[in-house]
């Protein structure tokens, strides 16, 4: 027999509860199943608190505050800082415009590469496990090593790239002294590292399609394109709107690519919304600004994704 | 539930084995240990080298923590202000001086101090006057040429000359390029900054004034307006692009990329720290061993004389390292100080000049590469030091470079104009605003 908890009624009395933070008695009453995952949370959940939650309150905190990096006084500012950050003409005319560019530039790029290569690793065809590990490596290169790679291949002088282009007859380029070439190499570096995860995860999705309407649009003797346009991304688009929604947040806060191939260069043509709060906390030593310059792009990444996850959630419903 | 027992125990010998490993019962801990945050670096390795020596006989470990140039101040400086016992021992440098002097220790009591050159200590004073730092190997901008491609007479003594030695030497096909060197962020002494001031020029008025306060005094008044330094602007958007005698992407280069041209035997001439000169004649990585001069460098239409800049490299104490690893700091940097045939192998394995400036003449005498290097930089004046010393100073850095680069990436007829523009951000980044 099952007992129901105990009903209270309205008219009946009850004391007063003291609120308390943890309460001894009702974490023992917990079934064993429920303390073991508790139990296996808490090592995660420490190390959220400590080097995530923490450090974004701190810095939080000294976004309000007079603190250098060399002298922190820790006087409370108030919203100066906030207030110099949103009157940077540089803020506002780069780095904004660079960092959102760059997201939708590196977004669009990968997942139309990504879903190339996942259309043509979910055929069958002699090989194509090997093709399918050779797509992949860009995900095994670390961000910083494939930057580094990448700097030294443009270069003017020692570089592959304008050796190949010497070999084709064409004049060798300074890819990295003007702003929209520089930009060129980092969107390049970048989608080469992202496309195949797009494609792992595209992938994943179309081989969970049901077959069903598939075999139906054969039948019907629906062209490829027609059956790739009303039935593959329909159906897929739940999926694209995640990677979407995820690498748009992950490409908002490029740092390593952009700092190691141009440093937010030439002068600060190329600087992005990451580097812009590093440039100030550790070059310029203002860890208050570079912490305001956080706080705003946080603040403008969370309304970003949210409108994004609203607008593509609509669109997959609507093409339901 | 036996997960949960077992999941228990295994927490429990996890933080009992760490307990263990980290605490008393450690052998580990009984150890004297010094450890030293450092710029991986051949000279750094080789004043290190000599330490060592002196900690292996008196049983301590010496611990280098190697760090990338790139990020060496900021997360030292954060180090520092935190308070934590980190480092022993770390790298300092003038850019920084000022920066650090209220989380340094003092070092007037290292023995062997007292045989340092004094101008290169003036950004090391903290406000009571005493010393912060313990040198470690002098830094001085060395205009290096291809002894093999110009004979000593033939080396530019001016700006114009430096033009025709290297155009004439490119038509010849010797060389790709007249001259190479780093102009990027943290890179701009090797190229705009030397001919800067060997142009009569510098960037805050009163020019080639250092004291704060009459830096104060004048507001931080940026002179890069001035016609002056729009000169060596030009001058080097000519070099670039109308004389081609230096690369395209010169603008990008660090260190690094230029002296890889120059050590590839492409460029007749470059400027950089005489602490390269080892890696210069390493015949691992360059084609040009024993191929390489050293002259005064090359005069601009204003200077009637060549100019140099002397400045150091040195070891600091944190002011948060416990007492005795303080003590014990000083007696190693001391038994550096005092080890002359160290600092001589130290010259002789990597081109860094002896802290101990006794030894100068000595060295001179014997090794004709330390003479090449006395004629070329010690002997000649410096007009002032290589940057200036208020905490400002890589915030001012960084907004001139930001500057330089926006009007060699433009054209030649907007110099005047990106270099107005950005007068009030250098003057910003020097006030703090």
């Amino acid at each position: 027999m099952i007992e129901h908890p105990r009903l209270f009624r309205a008219s009946e009395k009850r004391e007063p509860r003291r609120p308390r933070l943890f309460h001894l008695g009702s974490f023992l009453r917990m079934n064993e199943k429920t303390r073991f995952m508790l139990a296996l949370i808490t090592p995660a959940a420490l190390v959220l608190m400590l080097f995530q939650v923490v450090p974004i309150l701190t810095g939080a905190n000294a976004s309000f505050r007079d603190w250098t990096l060399h002298d922190p006084k820790r006087t409370w500012v108030g919203l100066a800082n906030y207030i110099h950050v949103l009157r940077d003409a540089e803020f506002l005319a780069i780095v904004l415009p660079n960092t959102f560019g760059f997201m939708i530039a590196t977004v669009s790029l990968s997942l139309f590469f990504g879903l190339m290569i996942a259309l043509m690793l979910n055929k069958r065809f002699r090989g194509r496990w090997l093709v399918q590990s050779f797509v992949l490596l860009p995900l095994m290169v670390a961000p910083v090593i494939a930057a580094i790679m990448i700097r030294w291949m443009f270069n003017d002088q020692f570089g592959v790239v304008n050796a190949a282009l010497e070999g084709l007859g064409i004049a060798p380029i300074s890819w990295l002294t003007q702003r929209w070439t520089t930009f060129l190499v980092i969107l390049l570096t970048d989608v080469w590292l992202w496309t195949p995860w797009f494609a792992l995860i595209l992938l994943a999705g179309l081989q969970s399609l049901p077959t069903e309407p598939f075999e139906a649009a054969r039948i019907d003797a629906a062209s490829t394109w027609r059956t790739f346009r009303y039935i593959t991304l329909p159906m897929l688009r739940p999926v694209m709107v995640v990677c979407v929604v995820i690498r748009s947040i992950d490409a908002f806060r490029t740092f390593d690519i952009v700092w190691t191939i141009s440093g937010g260069g030439p002068a600060r043509a190329t600087e992005m919304f990451s580097l812009y709060a590093y440039v100030e906390s550790f070059q310029f030593l203002n860890l208050a600004r570079g912490s305001a310059a956080a706080v705003i792009g946080a603040i403008i990444i969370v309304i970003f994704a949210l409108l994004l996850y609203r607008i593509l959630n609509r669109f997959v419903e609507v093409s339901r | 539930m036996p997960e949960l027992r077992s999941f228990i125990r295994l927490c429990a010998a996890t933080a009992i084995g760490l307990a263990l490993s980290t605490g008393p019962f450690s052998a580990q801990a009984q150890e004297r240990e010094l450890k030293v945050g450092y710029m991986k670096n051949p000279i750094q390795d080789a004043s290190l080298d000599i330490m060592e020596k002196w900690a292996k006989t008196h049983g301590v470990k010496l611990t280098r923590v190697p760090m990338a140039y790139s990020v060496f101040m900021e997360k030292v400086t954060a180090t520092l202000t935190s308070g934590t016992d980190q480092f022993d021992v770390i790298w300092h440098n003038d850019d920084w001086g000022q920066l650090w002097k209220k989380w340094l220790d003092t070092t007037d009591d290292v023995r062997g101090i007292e045989n340092a050159d004094q101008w290169p200590l003036l950004a090391f004073w903290n406000d009571d006057k005493k010393l912060t730092v313990v040198p470690m190997a002098h830094t001085v901008g060395t205009f290096f040429y291809r002894a093999d491609l110009v004979r000593p007479e033939e080396v530019p003594t001016t700006f114009a000359q430096l033009v025709s030695v290297s155009q004439r030497l490119q038509k010849e096909g010797k060389v790709k390029w007249g001259y190479v060197g780093g102009m990027g962020m943290n890179n701009t002494w090797f190229s705009l900054w030397w001919t800067m001031w060997a142009n009569n020029c510098d960037i805050l008025k009163p020019l080639f004034e250092r004291n704060n306060d009459k830096l104060v005094a004048a507001k931080f008044e940026p002179a890069v307006t001035e016609p002056c330094h729009r000169e060596i602007v030009e001058f080097w958007w000519d070099a670039i692009n109308t004389h081609k005698i230096s690369p395209p992407g010169m603008t990008t280069y660090g260190r690094n990329e230029a002296n890889a041209i120059f050590m590839a035997g492409e460029a007749a001439f470059t400027l950089v720290d005489s602490t390269h000169f080892g890696e210069f004649n390493d015949p691992k990585r360059s084609k040009i061993v024993g191929k390489i001069g050293m002259a005064p460098f090359p005069v601009g239409p204003r200077a009637q004389k060549p100019t140099s800049w002397n400045e150091i490299w040195g070891w600091a104490i944190p002011k948060g390292a416990p007492a005795e690893r303080k003590q014990l700091a000083k007696e190693m940097l001391s038994a550096m100080m005092s080890d002359e045939a160290g600092q001589i192998e130290m010259w002789k394995k990597t081109g860094g000049p002896p802290p101990n400036v006794k030894l100068w003449p000595k060295l001179a005498a014997e090794d004709k590469d330390f003479a090449a290097l006395k004629h070329a930089v010690f002997d000649q004046t410096p007009i002032t030091h290589s940057a200036y010393y208020f905490a400002e100073w890589p915030a001012v850095h960084k907004a001139y470079s930001d500057m330089a680069i926006a009007a060699l990436s433009g054209k030649r007829e907007d110099i005047p104009k990106v270099l107005a523009e950005h007068v009030d951000k250098i003057h910003r980044a020097a006030t703090g605003n």
